[in-house]
């Protein structure tokens, strides 16, 4: 089992797009007004999680 | 579908509106195309303007004002109070507006001067010609669009994905970056026209939390923290126990939510390309000490507008003849970017004893200037001495080529 990806709770996202611009890796994008993470593409540093104002992207393990 | 026009703006916020209708007024052929349903909806924005923008009579009426503003408070951790009021300026501090009708009220301008606008079109991607931008692909509804163009301008917010499909990096530093919520709240007991500011590393580390009151009984409360300081949820908890431990606002009940995050880097390195400007959030024209944008957004659009309809009578859209609208945000807002930039940095180095001492010495002070350089003036005269020398050590460079320009 790998590093826990991150993961956006689609619930609690609120499109403001904090988790995008600190993406390090360009891994996170809208789908349907939502940020989504590509697992291929996260390399697990966590800054998304700790950046998200609501609490709506946790670790994930694979 | 296949479509032409001078000019493709992508995004249609202030920046983006203000760009069009200059670029129309003065003969350029423009498209505005914005994702969403309605222009200026949802609001991402504390709301707060600088009444800098009547001297440029760029809006008309007043319904996009909520409130004018008679000063401004700004509390240090221990609850000391600097106040920036208008009767000791002799002029006024600023509004607070209805982003919705100012955006819609920028876009009727923009639209009245020419510009045509598309709602619920999302850029998908740029037409290339090897590396050379010819248009902007577009989805209106199911419909695939492809829309030629000479210049492509990029005013799709902090995470822009037209800067991106250029090549450009977009990427922020978590440490450059706000991380912010705010609730509308209505029944609060916020009485007098005064914007509110509370510092201090327990309630918002790296930023502040800001009372904006719109109507009466209504404001906008919200929080801004710095990415870098931040944890999973952290800026929505140290909002709600703000709110909690004020009991002017402890009874106010939401009818908005919002969460939003504010770019507070130095201005992007590039914001022309051949065939390509980058305008507001997407060039990072925010203050980095207040996360305010929408005055440069108005001025820069201004700019962009301007160099646009020049670059289409001269049919020349190259980077070096676009730079035109570089140089000039560059004097009219860009060095004081640079310089809150320097100010942000030394401000996270203060801790909340320092905070406190300043405002016990600006308690008293007269304020002659009523901005975010009137303060930082005062701020820098009561400094201690090693904070400075901390500043000059650590940000010689940066100073020494600021004060060149």
């Amino acid at each position: 089992m790998g590093k826990p990806k991150a993961k956006v709770d689609r619930q609690k996202c609120l499109a403001c797009c904090g988790c995008i611009s600190v993406c390090p890796q360009n891994a996170i994008t809208w789908i349907g007004y939502k940020a989504q993470v590509d697992p291929e593409k996260c390399i697990s540093c966590a800054i998304c999680i700790r950046t998200c104002p609501v609490g709506a992207i946790s670790g994930e393990a694979l | 579908m296949k479509m032409k026009y001078d000019v493709v703006i992508v995004g249609s916020g202030p920046a983006g509106s203000t760009t069009a209708r200059f670029a129309a007024e003065n003969g350029a052929k423009v498209l505005v195309i914005e994702r969403r349903a309605e222009v200026g909806v949802p609001v991402l924005c504390g709301e707060g303007i600088s009444r800098k923008i009547d001297d440029w009579k760029m809006l008309e009426g007043k319904r996009w004002i909520a409130g004018k503003m008679d000063g401004a408070r700004i509390f240090s951790p221990d609850k000391t109070c600097v106040t920036l009021s208008a009767d000791q300026a002799g002029n006024e501090t600023g509004y607070v507006v209805y982003r919705d009708i100012f955006d819609q009220e920028l876009a009727r301008l923009a639209i009245k001067a020419g510009a045509e606008y598309m709602m619920n079109t999302k850029a998908i991607g740029l037409i290339k010609d090897g590396d050379k931008i010819k248009g902007v692909k577009a989805k209106h509804f199911d419909e695939e669009l492809d829309i030629e163009c000479s210049i492509v301008v990029a005013a799709d917010g902090v995470d822009s994905k037209v800067a991106q499909w250029a090549g450009l990096d977009t990427r922020l530093d978590p440490k450059d970056l706000e991380s912010c919520c705010q609730y509308t709240l209505v029944n609060v007991e916020v009485k007098d026209a005064y914007c509110e500011f509370y510092l201090g590393k327990e309630i918002a580390p790296g930023g502040y939390v800001w009372v904006f009151p719109k109507s009466k009984g209504v404001a906008n409360v919200g929080i801004g923290i710095l990415a870098s300081l931040s944890e999973s949820g952290m800026a929505k908890n140290l909002l709600d126990r703000f709110i909690e431990n004020d009991p002017r606002l402890a009874k106010g009940k939401s009818i908005r939510f919002l969460a939003g995050a504010v770019p507070v880097s130095n201005p992007a390195k590039e914001t022309v390309d051949d065939n390509l400007i980058l305008i507001g959030d997407a060039a990072r024209h925010v203050d980095p000490i207040t996360g305010g944008g929408l005055t440069h957004c108005l001025e820069g659009g201004k700019i962009a507008g301007e160099t646009i309809a020049k670059a289409v009578k001269s049919k020349n859209f190259s980077k070096e003849f676009l730079s035109e609208y570089e140089t000039r945000w560059k004097e009219a807002f860009g060095q004081k970017i640079k310089r809150n930039y320097l100010v942000k940095e030394l401000m996270l180095d203060m801790d909340d004893k320092t905070f406190n001492k300043l405002a016990h010495a600006l308690e008293s002070v007269k304020f002659d200037e009523i901005s975010t350089h009137g303060l930082v003036k005062e701020v820098a005269k009561h400094l201690p001495i090693s904070t400075k020398l901390n500043a000059l050590i650590k940000h010689r460079k940066e100073i020494r080529e600021i004060k060149k320009k």
